[in-house]
């Protein structure tokens, strides 16, 4: 009774204190990010060098569309995430799996699991070069020992392999992320069921496809939205390793923005491809959100 | 059934071997260039075990001429100077959006998630015209300034999931015995969630001091760059230094694995919690 009163009285206080606590926040976000897409939208009408300012309105809308870039830009961001999610889901799944059997060293095993996500985004680029260099890598070198090719392949400059290449060590550096998300998972899946489905004579694979991943399914619903949303944009791999080459064929969305802003300052054109990547990651995500949510609820 | 127990081992070691040489093959490749003489570098056909490991290139990144212990201080001073003004503005924010109730919280929680969804490369420009209007490029600050947009969503994001995992009874038996609201965060939940501070602190710093684009695109003179920037100085045109480019590359790890060792179990409570509570 007592406390409610002081709740009460304290109710309009509360609505000041709210406003004065999370105000400079609310600030810096209008000031540093809001503003800034604000203009980056604005700069899409215009035709902006580093000498001369041109409005062209929404005609340039039309001129991105015809883009000869678009297309394989768009195509490659699709593939470089899709890949790098599925696998980094799958991966990242089966390592958390096996690191929550009870065996000796395991704390050991799961700090080492997660240094790649820990190694600095550029560091991780530089070492993933030195792998597939043609002489100085590796990876050719064992793979002509394996009898698997003959020549030393450069992987990271033929048009073909280049974003693939860049694509497995996306996939090295980030599945540890999903690891500790399911590890973090697997904790809060009630033993009770386990038990329930012995006692219905479940093997291990059943309790896996009936218990773990049915109680899991928050959780990978979240992890696979947010490392969806990162892979898209993430921009260091690619830069440091390839570039956006050979020939342009490896750039996503993130890369051709900073390619067209600072190697060429045309800085609307980078404004446009720049807002196409929020709107179609904004899109897909009130996509992802809404169709997740109906199927938990009709569960 | 001690066989089946031999044969629970044998796999679990088994797959656990296959994962972690795929796991640890590029720190080996790593450490193995870094203590390589240049004569062991570019031998033909490469091997992973130096034959005779050495610290020259230890030695060079820190020698005459090399820039790598300045470009060291500039990643500190801007990755610290980042994490505290975010640490500042984050702690009073997140426990806002945490506990007290004032209209449209929802709406600016959602704008918190909304910053996340944009490459930092769709505002870079505007911002890199800000700076350049404001004479702020080539400044520390710019860099600071530009680590603010990704870090402070961040920062109040973890820290509001810590400020949520504290029992709300605690601050309400202390307004009930006469405190403010300002006094009970202060006295009562902020020592609260120290540890909380803590592993959030470090997240920021982490993810500050490996910052690549803004930091490539803001500094223009060789004195101001940090260090993921710097590491370019021993890639030239035709040839890599790949001995000393590792060296470094091993030194910039350091500080963020010492930190991840020690603040594990915080750092992966700040990051499952969330999504562990859905």
């Amino acid at each position: 009774m007592k406390r409610k009163d002081v709740m009460k009285r304290n109710r309009k206080k509360e609505w000041i204190a709210g406003c004065f606590f999370i105000l400079p926040s609310l600030v810096l976000l209008f000031v540093l990010v809001f503003y800034p897409l604000f203009l980056t939208f604005r700069y899409t009408l215009y035709d902006i060098s580093l000498t001369s300012t041109r409005y062209l309105g929404w005609a340039t809308y039309q001129r991105l569309f015809a883009h000869r870039m678009l297309p394989l830009i768009f195509r490659n961001s699709l593939v470089w995430t899709i890949v790098v999610v599925v696998f980094q889901f799958l991966l990242g799944l089966s390592s958390a799996l096996l690191l929550n059997r009870s065996f000796p060293g395991r704390g050991l095993a799961r700090g080492l699991v997660i240094l790649p996500w820990v190694m600095p985004g550029v560091i991780a680029g530089m070492v993933w070069r030195l792998i597939y260099d043609p002489q100085l890598g590796l990876l050719n070198h064992y793979l002509r020992q394996l009898g698997i090719i003959a020549q030393p392949f450069t992987w990271l400059s033929h048009p073909k392999t280049a974003l693939y290449a860049v694509i497995f060590s996306a996939i090295w550096k980030g599945f540890p992320f999903s690891t500790l998300m399911y590890l973090a998972g697997l904790q809060i899946v009630p033993q009770e069921l386990y038990e329930a489905a012995e006692i219905d004579g479940a093997g291990g694979w059943m309790k896996f496809t009936n218990v773990t991943l049915p109680s899991m399914r928050p959780i990978i619903t979240t992890t696979l939205l947010l490392t969806f949303i990162w892979t898209f944009n993430y921009f260091e791999l690619v830069y440091v390793m390839t570039g956006g080459g050979p020939a342009e064929k490896s750039h996503i969305f993130p890369t051709y923005v900073y390619d067209l802003a600072f190697k060429r300052f045309r800085f609307g054109l980078a404004s446009q491809f720049a807002v196409l990547d929020f709107l179609f990651l904004l899109v897909f995500s009130l996509l992802y959100i809404r169709t997740s949510f109906r199927r938990e609820k009709s569960l | 059934m001690k066989r089946k127990i031999v044969g629970y081992y044998f796999i679990t070691y088994l797959l656990l071997a296959i994962l972690l040489i795929f796991v640890l093959f590029p720190f080996a490749v790593m450490l193995s260039m870094s203590l390589k003489a240049p004569d062991e570098q570019f031998t033909s056909p490469p091997y992973l075990i130096p034959h005779r490991p050495n610290l020259e290139n230890y030695f060079h990144v820190f020698g005459q001429g090399s820039m790598f212990a300045r470009y060291f201080m500039n990643s500190l001073l801007v990755a610290s100077g980042a994490t505290f003004i975010v640490l500042g503005v984050a702690i009073f924010s997140s426990y806002g959006y945490a506990r007290l109730l004032f209209p449209g919280r929802g709406f600016f929680l959602a704008l918190i998630l909304l910053s996340q969804l944009f490459p930092l490369a769709a505002i870079i420009v505007p911002l890199y015209r800000i700076m350049g209007a404001t004479k702020l490029i080539d400044s520390y600050i710019s860099l600071i300034i530009g680590y603010l947009t990704f870090s402070v969503p961040v920062g109040v994001w973890f820290l509001r999931g810590f400020f949520l995992s504290i029992p709300q009874e605690l601050e309400e038996a202390a307004m009930i015995d006469g405190c403010s609201r300002f006094q009970a965060f202060i006295r009562i939940v902020v020592p609260l969630v120290r540890p909380g501070i803590g592993a959030t602190a470090a997240y920021l710093f982490f993810i500050t001091w490996q910052e690549f684009m803004f930091a490539l695109t803001f500094i223009t003179s060789e004195s101001k760059r940090t260090l993921p920037v710097g590491i370019f100085d021993f890639v030239g045109q035709y040839e890599t230094n790949w001995g000393n480019l590792m060296a470094a590359s091993v030194l910039i790890c350091i500080p963020v694995f010492v930190l991840f060792l020690f603040l594990q179990q915080q750092l992966v409570g700040g990051l499952t919690q969330g999504a562990v509570k859905g």
